[in-house]
This record gives structure tokens, sequence and C-alpha cells, in this order.
């Protein structure tokens, strides 16, 4: 097992964010975090990336117990992240942001850029590589994100949100890149809103609501699961959408 | 190549300055540039490309001030032997102070830097063995050249000259290796560096320690000019301030911006004191604080970060455009 949250559970004040969440991870999943804004996926993600400490409850990651190692240990045990707002390393070139990563595996600038370049090539970003960071639009810096984590040469890859405020056709364009990561062996848990990405990339989907799991299971399952989706859409809506396709009620194509 | 090129027509001018402005007031202005011009570059390392504004570093200039003089004074050894005592000093110092304070962020450090550096400034003024509120003197009358005191500032000029080649060399060793690129990616965001495996706080405390020792350097050559140590000259809050707004205004994390800061500040410090005698300090400050604002309000990287971007406002920045061209032909 790859990762393995056992009730995590994340509190601020009396306030439980993630109430006893667990979640496991196989090689080669994607994982999908699905729910209503506030429903605690982003906090229990960054208590997966050592972001946020817990109140109680534990992490193991290839079987050791990563619950009090700090995100830059994670990341050395292969544990790689993207943020939902893309915090990108404004005074740098879009290739120094990608070495910040690749230097985690080696001390030697030479290599780290060497290595960072074949990344920017693999994202289909090379010939931004000595263009100010700064100078990136939201889909540009959502892509250097990617770029940067991949370049730690993560096991797992967390994605925060990494398409929000992208048009459909960036959409489509990063699912592929998604695809291409997987594909390279890396295994991923995705935190999205935008259904279509999680029906078409998820293996296995879990649902939060109020800080608690209510649902787990493929995506086509999760989707037609009535607590689903009166969480999204509240019981009296739920019960007036008996026999429509719920995905479409959830913002999902047409299918 | 062209790049080689302005530096080395830059280092001949600093090396001709001397010879070419020979009255004592300018000569002696030439080694304060370049005095100050070193505490700014070792407090650019922190504070600049690390982006943890220190207002304390007083306290390591305090160190190796201290260490020359009181190595004179209690040892009647030469005040270079003060120096390697300095930086193990400032070095200590760094390592105790900068673990609790480095996790602290923006204005929160600074002000713990403050506190520091003004108990230490209150602890050293009523400690007799430093000289308590008199201060340390160094040698009045040298009894070799290695006690470092000379008339002219002509020697000054030139060891300070060579003392601000290593320190710029050790910053631009340390920006182009690991360390600077974890430090640049800190400043702009300590999250993001620790997310990609870098340990934030390990790096910052190790900048924090090689900026003080740099530091501890600058005071022990400030008390080696000027001959003597007192807890305003060596431990005032202004010269912390006076440091930290000299490699702001030069360009805080460009290598040469606090070159540039200094040689813009210190000499019209000079000549504003020279003018208004001692009706001038207060003046001076009140220019300080202007410089603040200015440089705040109107270009937060310094006069060097100006520079440089008009000198590359000739290159086309990518568009959004390109962006997307570009992602569609990787997929």
């Amino acid at each position: 097992m790859l990762l393995d949250a056992r009730g995590v559970t994340k509190a601020f004040g009396s306030f439980k964010a993630v109430d006893a969440a667990s979640v496991t991870l196989e090689q080669g999943d994607i994982l999908g975090l699905i729910g209503p804004n506030g429903a605690g996926k982003s906090t229990f993600f960054n208590c997966l990336t050592g972001d946020l400490a817990l109140t109680s409850g534990q992490v193991l990651f290839e079987d050791h117990d990563i619950t009090e190692l700090l995100p830059e240990a994670r990341a050395r045990l292969g544990l790689a992240r993207t943020f939902q707002v893309p915090q990108t390393f404004e005074g740098m070139t879009v290739l120094e942001n990608v070495m910040i990563g690749a230097f985690l595996r080696t001390p030697h600038r030479a290599e780290a850029e060497a290595r960072a370049r074949s990344v920017l090539e693999r994202v289909g970003m090379m010939r931004l590589a000595d263009a100010p960071a700064r100078s990136l639009g939201t889909p540009g810096r959502k892509r250097l994100e990617i770029a940067r984590a991949l370049a730690t040469e993560p096991k797992v890859l967390l994605l925060d949100e990494a398409m929000a405020g992208l048009t459909q056709r960036e959409v489509q364009l990063a699912i592929d890149l998604v695809r291409d990561i997987h594909r390279s062996g890396i295994t991923l848990v995705i935190v999205e809103h935008i259904m279509e990405v999680i029906m078409s990339l998820a293996s296995r989907v879990m649902v939060f609501h109020q800080g608690k799991e209510i649902a787990r299971g493929s995506p086509r399952e999760v989707t037609s699961d009535p607590a689903v989706i009166a969480a999204y859409l509240g019981t009296r809506a739920a019960k007036a959408a008996a026999g429509h396709t719920p995905i479409e009620l959830m913002g999902g194509p047409a299918t | 190549m062209r790049r080689t090129l302005w530096l080395l027509i830059a280092l001949a001018l600093v090396v001709a300055y001397p010879l070419v402005f020979t009255t004592p007031f300018q000569q002696r202005l030439g080694a304060l540039v370049l005095l100050y011009a070193i505490a700014a570059s070792a407090w650019n390392i922190v504070g600049g490309y690390a982006g943890q504004i220190s207002v304390g570093h007083v306290v390591f200039f305090g160190s190796g001030a201290y260490a020359a003089m009181g190595a004179y004074a209690h040892f009647a050894l030469s005040p270079l032997i003060g120096i390697p005592a300095g930086i193990v000093f400032a070095v200590l110092i760094a390592a105790v102070i900068g673990g609790p304070t480095l996790r602290l962020s923006g204005h929160y450090f600074s002000m713990a830097t403050i506190a520091v550096a003004e108990l230490a400034r209150l602890i050293v003024t009523n400690t007799e063995y430093l000289g308590a509120a008199v201060g340390l003197s160094g040698p009045t009358v040298p009894r070799n050249v290695f006690d470092m005191s000379f008339i002219s500032a002509l020697p000054y000029y030139y060891l300070f000259l060579a003392i601000l080649i290593i320190t710029l060399g050790i910053t631009w060793w340390m920006t182009s290796s690991r360390m600077g690129f974890y430090l640049r990616a800190i400043k702009d965001s300590e999250r993001a560096a620790r997310s990609l495996g870098a340990p934030a706080s390990r790096t910052k405390l190790y900048a924090y320690m090689l900026s003080a020792g740099l530091t501890s350097v600058a005071g022990a050559l400030y008390a080696m000019i000027f001959g003597f140590v007192d807890p305003e000259s060596g431990l005032g809050i202004l010269i912390s301030v006076k440091i930290l707004i000299m490699a702001a205004l030069g360009g805080a994390g460009l290598l040469f911006g606090p070159f540039v800061g200094a040689a813009i500040l210190v000499p019209l410090e000079e000549i504003s004191n020279s003018l208004l005698g001692g009706k001038g300090a207060g003046l001076t400050f009140v220019v300080y604080g202007a410089i603040i604002v200015l440089i705040a309000r109107f270009q937060p990287g310094g006069i060097l970060a100006l520079i440089n971007r008009l000198w590359a406002k000739r290159r086309a920045k990518p568009t959004e455009e390109s962006i997307s061209k570009e992602a569609s032909h990787a997929s």
C-alpha cells in the first residue's frame, strides 16, 4: 500500500473540518476527492501533504508513519503536490521554478537544470523556459505547478484543483497531461470541482460532506448515490431529482 | 562576455578611485563606501535573497567591532586577530537567535531582531569588561602594521575592497548553488518551497549564520578605521537601518545592489554632515525616512532592478496566447 490515512481528524477550535477520514491508495490509482465547498477535502488534502498538523489520526506512506513529518520530508519520500492557488516563484524564470523541484534529487546546478528542461519538454513548456514566471497566466501557472512537482520525481502526486479557472479546451489539455503522468507510473490524488474531470480520470472517488466521508466507489456509483446528491443539492432537490441522470444535475456533461 | 567586460571596467574604476581623488576626505569617503557595501552585501544574503528583513544585524556588526577592539584592549593583540573571534561569536549568536526568530514571518521577524539588537546594546552598555558606555579603543600609536592604525585612508580602502570582493564572491557562489535557489524560492513562497523538498528552516538559518559572519567582519573593519567602538557606534539600531536602506535602495536580492546603494547614500550622508555640521545629523535620518517611503512606493526592487528592467525591455514577453499554443503542441 502506497498511502494509508487512518482516522484523520483536523479540528480548528471546536470545529472539525475533517472528521475521522480514512483512505488508502494503491500503486497506479487515481483517487478523486470531491464534495461541495467547505466539505473538508482541501483540509484533508493538506493533512496528507503535511501542510496541516493532524488533531488525531495517522498517515502511513509505504508503511512508514509520516504523521509527524514536515512537508519537505514527505517530498523527499516521494509525495508531491500542487496548490489550488498557484504558488509560483514570481522572481524566477519558468526553468528556475522547475529547478527548485529538481534540486530535491541532485545538489548540482547543471544536473538540476538538465532535469528541469526535460520536465518542461514533457509538459510542453520548453519554449517558455527562460520567460519570467510572473509573465504566465492561470493556465501556464497551473501547468508550471505540475511541472515543478514532477521534477521532484514523486511516487504520488496530489493535485489540488489543478484545473479550476481553465477554459474547456485548457481543461482537456490538462486532462491529457494528467493521463500522461499516470501512464508514467505516478499515482494520483485529485481534488476537483469539475465533475467532467473526475468522471474521465478517477478510478476511485471519495465524497466529502461536512468533514465526513459520505460515499466512496467508482465515479458512476458515487454520482448516483442518493446521499451524494443530497449533499450537493439538498434533500428536497434530491427527491425531486429522482429519475434524472444525477451527473447532469451536478454540472457534468449530458452523456 | 559583455557582463564580464562591464565588471572589469567597474573594478578598474573602483581600484583607480583613490588614486584620482587624492584628498583625505575623498579617500576616506571611498573607504566608507566600501565598508558599508560589505555590511550591506552581507545583510543582502538574508535580507535580500531570503527575504528575511533583519533589523538586528547591528548585533553581528557589534560582535566584530568589539572583538577587534577587545583583542587589542584586553590582550594587546592585533585587531586582526579579533576578526575570526568576531565571526565565531556572530555565527553563534545567529544560530541561537535564528532558531526561534526565523520561524516568525514578515514584520514579526523584523521586530524580534530589533528587540535582540536593543537587548545587546543595553547589556553591553552595562558590561564593564566591554567598556560599558565609554566603549573600547584601539591602538592610538600603532606598534606595527598589524595594528591596522593608519593615518591615510588608502590602506583601509584597498583592504576593504579586497574584503568586499571576497564577500561578493561568497554571495555569488551561494546564489548559484542549490542554497541560493532555495532561498529565492522560500522568499517567494515558503510553503511551495517546502512542498518541493526545500528544507526551509535549515536553509534560512544557514543563510542567517553566513550573513552574520560577514557582517561581523564589516564591524571589525569599522572599528579599525575609527579606532574605537562604543555602544552607539557598534550596536546602535541606526546602523542596522542604514545597512538595510543601502541594500534596498541599490537593489535587495541583487549581487551589486548593496554596493550601488552604499555608493549613493554614504557620500550623501558624509557631505550633508560636513556641510551642516552637528545640525546635519538629524537631517540624515529624515532623508533615510524619505528614501524608505520612495523605494517602497515606486521602486521596491531598488535602483539596480530599475536599470535591469529598462535594459531588458526590448525582450518580448510571452503571452497567454503563446502558452496555450505551446500547451496544445504538447498534447
